[in-house]
């Protein structure tokens, strides 16, 4: 009997898993500056922002990570007079019951900056946080590819003088998996330009945050522009956080900033500071291979149309000579004879009676 | 010493077809992947010179320069032509079996080239006598007009007397049909006997289709021998002299219904369909005249299980106006 159609065994049908990953370069004028706050969007509820690749009112826009701060209600800064209190103990406390989870006694725990949650010591209790969307971060960040480059000169204008660098250091054998939200690393501060952290002048890393590798979100505490800092840029003097008029005449310090700048503010004087931030995103690819085999027996005829002339096959001029064709396509069927995929060869291959091939057709998912 | 070749596997990127994406949204297990066919719809055999004064490397030289279309994502427009295996019956083959229209008896077409099939009560009333090539798309039954099809080997260089070798018979027929517009019915039990209005007739059920794509394309199967007598042996005397010339294998037979959409309904005459604009000539009955009726253009298409081999058939779908 003549088929058109071959059968696919258990032999010939494999699934394999393959992580890709992508390079993320965000430079920090795509952040701030280079397209005039257009790109930058703010809500009327103000708790947090959203960060464009574009201006984004055009349909080219992309949206790549919102920005937004807080701080738990036993922090020094949480009081009835702070700007938006409220709001700000609630994205805190959102943010750490989704990514920290719940204690014993069903109390939500605090960020802790070694994820070491016996110890009462090491919390952060002010932090910035940075939701890369899904767009950038795919299935989830590479682990050990975070860097996060901070301009913390005490300038306000001129920020990036001196920068540190936060990086997940070691995260591929030290990353942590008690979080509820999947993994994560611990970013440590490192001075890049200049000698700004307090008592450190080499490549010494602080911890000054966390990051989710699957939930894409970067937990950065406040201290990295104060307590971090020596006293030129912020520890025992002032880093001019905010344009604003502040204490010494120099601008607002980051703690006056948290607890006197509504979330929106706090999110436009963070992102004057960011100076870079790279990362490489994980795609987890899943595919089945079809071992799509023609032996040299099969498939030598055709049934287009154009094979016959008046029954005729155009390829022979008598019995004896060998069939040929050519392939094109390769399609995938389901048992009632249903299409369901299509895979394409760039150019036609010949199939006669000398030749066999396998042709492997993978799906994706 | 050159280097030995190692492209003996080709890896290619599928996409999904739009059928393959709605079984998998299902999750219902539709989608399962079991067979595959090669394809060549980009190929045309024409080309392929085979007495090349240059020789046989240059036979295929213009063949291999086609270029390849991506991949469509509509699973009724890829692989319209698939290659084929065929175990050669005693040594190499010349021929292959082909599909044709036998026209002739209560097959012929309409003088307009064409299947029509009126497709409500009022239009049949208004016809009456139903001339050759419409089908009685009301009450299929009433009518032993029909649609066949021959397969076997179209050369006269073969005699009809000829067995056709079994490997090149084809016992399975797919039909393709928008669903939106027909159904299909078994043909009349003496397709070829006088074709007088059978009133008297009990009214079959419709074949039911296999399955439905989301195109509204349906896709039924009939197999020789199989109840319906939609497929039957081909005998070396049956069909008109432009029909298969040489060994016959099977015919398959069917009649044309209207759907309950287009009886009921001028929603579809009106939306994909055109008006009228001449008469159309009903020849032993009464003609429409023009502007009075609608008519909807569709194809049906054939293919052979095993063979491959398809025939696209025209047909229109017609309805007397009353807005």
């Amino acid at each position: 009997m003549a088929t058109t159609f071959k059968t696919l065994t258990a032999k010939d049908v494999a699934s394999t898993r393959n992580l890709l990953h992508e390079a993320i370069p965000l430079t920090g004028a795509i952040v701030s500056g280079t397209y005039s706050e257009n790109n930058i969007k703010n809500y009327a509820h103000g708790m947090f922002q959203s960060v464009f690749d574009y201006p984004f009112l055009s349909s080219s826009a992309n949206h790549i990570f919102d920005l937004t701060c807080g701080f738990s209600s036993n922090s020094d800064l949480s009081a009835s007079t702070s700007n938006q209190n409220a709001k700000k103990c609630n994205i805190y406390t959102q943010m750490s019951q989704i990514l920290v989870g719940y204690d014993e006694n069903s109390l939500v725990r605090k960020f802790d900056e070694d994820g070491n949650f016996v110890s009462t010591a090491t919390k952060i209790n002010e932090a910035y946080m940075l939701n890369f969307t899904r767009l950038l971060t795919k299935d989830e960040i590479k682990k050990q590819s975070f860097t996060l480059e901070l301009g913390v000169s005490a300038s306000y204008t001129n920020p990036f003088g001196k920068t540190v660098t936060l990086r997940d250091t070691n995260a591929n054998s030290a990353f942590k998996v008690n979080s509820p939200a999947g993994e994560y690393g611990i970013l440590y501060a490192s001075n890049s330009v200049g000698q700004a952290l307090n008592g450190y002048t080499g490549s010494t890393e602080q911890p000054a945050g966390l990051i989710y590798y699957q939930a894409g979100i970067a937990i950065v505490t406040a201290s990295v522009f104060s307590g971090l800092l020596s006293s030129s840029e912020g520890g025992a003097g002032i880093m001019s956080m905010s344009a604003g008029g502040g204490v010494n005449g120099a601008g607002s310090g980051v703690d006056e900033v948290l607890s006197g700048s509504t979330i929106q503010t706090n999110c436009n004087d963070f992102r004057n500071r960011i100076y870079n931030i790279s990362f490489n995103n994980t795609t987890e690819l899943n595919s089945t291979v079809y071992f799509c085999r023609a032996h040299h027996t099969e498939f030598n005829y055709s049934s287009s149309p154009s094979y016959i002339n008046g029954s005729r096959m155009v390829v022979k001029n008598n019995p004896d000579d060998i069939p040929v064709a050519y392939v094109t396509t390769v399609g995938l069927y389901s048992p009632d004879n249903e299409l369901l995929a299509v895979a394409k060869l760039s150019e036609p291959l010949k199939k006669d009676p000398t030749t066999e091939f396998t042709i492997r057709v993978r799906l994706d998912y | 010493m050159g280097f030995l070749f190692n492209d003996g596997d080709i890896i290619l990127d599928a996409v999904l077809t739009d059928s393959g994406r709605s079984r998998l949204a299902k999750g219902d297990g539709t989608f399962k992947i079991s067979k595959f066919a090669l394809g060549d719809d980009e190929i045309n055999y024409g080309l392929y010179d085979k007495n090349h004064t240059s020789g046989s490397a240059y036979y295929d030289l213009t063949v291999l320069q086609t270029p390849v279309l991506e991949a469509f994502t509509n699973n009724n427009s890829s692989l319209k032509s698939k290659l084929m295996t065929v175990q050669a019956p005693g040594g190499g083959l010349l021929y292959l079996p082909v599909f044709k229209l036998n026209t002739d008896g209560n097959s012929v077409k309409h003088s307009d080239g064409i299947f029509v099939v009126p497709s409500d009560k009022t239009t049949i009333d208004k016809l009456g006598s139903l001339a050759d090539g419409v089908l009685n798309g009301y009450k299929p039954n009433d009518s032993k007009s029909h649609i066949s099809v021959h397969q076997g080997l179209d050369t006269n260089q073969l005699s009809k007397e000829d067995v056709l070798a079994r490997e090149l018979i084809e016992t399975q027929y797919i039909v393709e049909l928008d669903h939106r517009l027909g159904r299909i019915y078994a043909p009349p039990q003496s397709p070829q006997a006088s074709n007088t209005r059978l009133t008297t007739d009990t009214q079959i059920a419709a074949a039911t289709p296999s399955f439905v794509d989301k195109d509204n394309i349906a896709s039924y199967y009939f197999t020789l021998k199989e109840g319906g007598g939609y497929v039957t042996n081909l005998g070396a005397t049956e069909g008109d002299a432009n029909t298969i010339q040489g060994p016959r294998g099977t015919q398959f037979n069917f009649r044309l219904g209207g759907s309950l959409d287009i009886k009921t309904s001028n929603y579809l005459f009106s939306e994909i369909g055109s008006l009228g604009t001449s008469a159309f000539t009903n020849t032993g009955g009464t003609n429409l005249d023009a502007s009075t009726w609608r008519y909807i253009d569709s194809t049906i298409r054939v293919t052979g299980v095993s063979t491959g081999f398809r025939l696209d058939i025209p047909v229109r779908f017609i309805k007397l106006i009353i807005f």
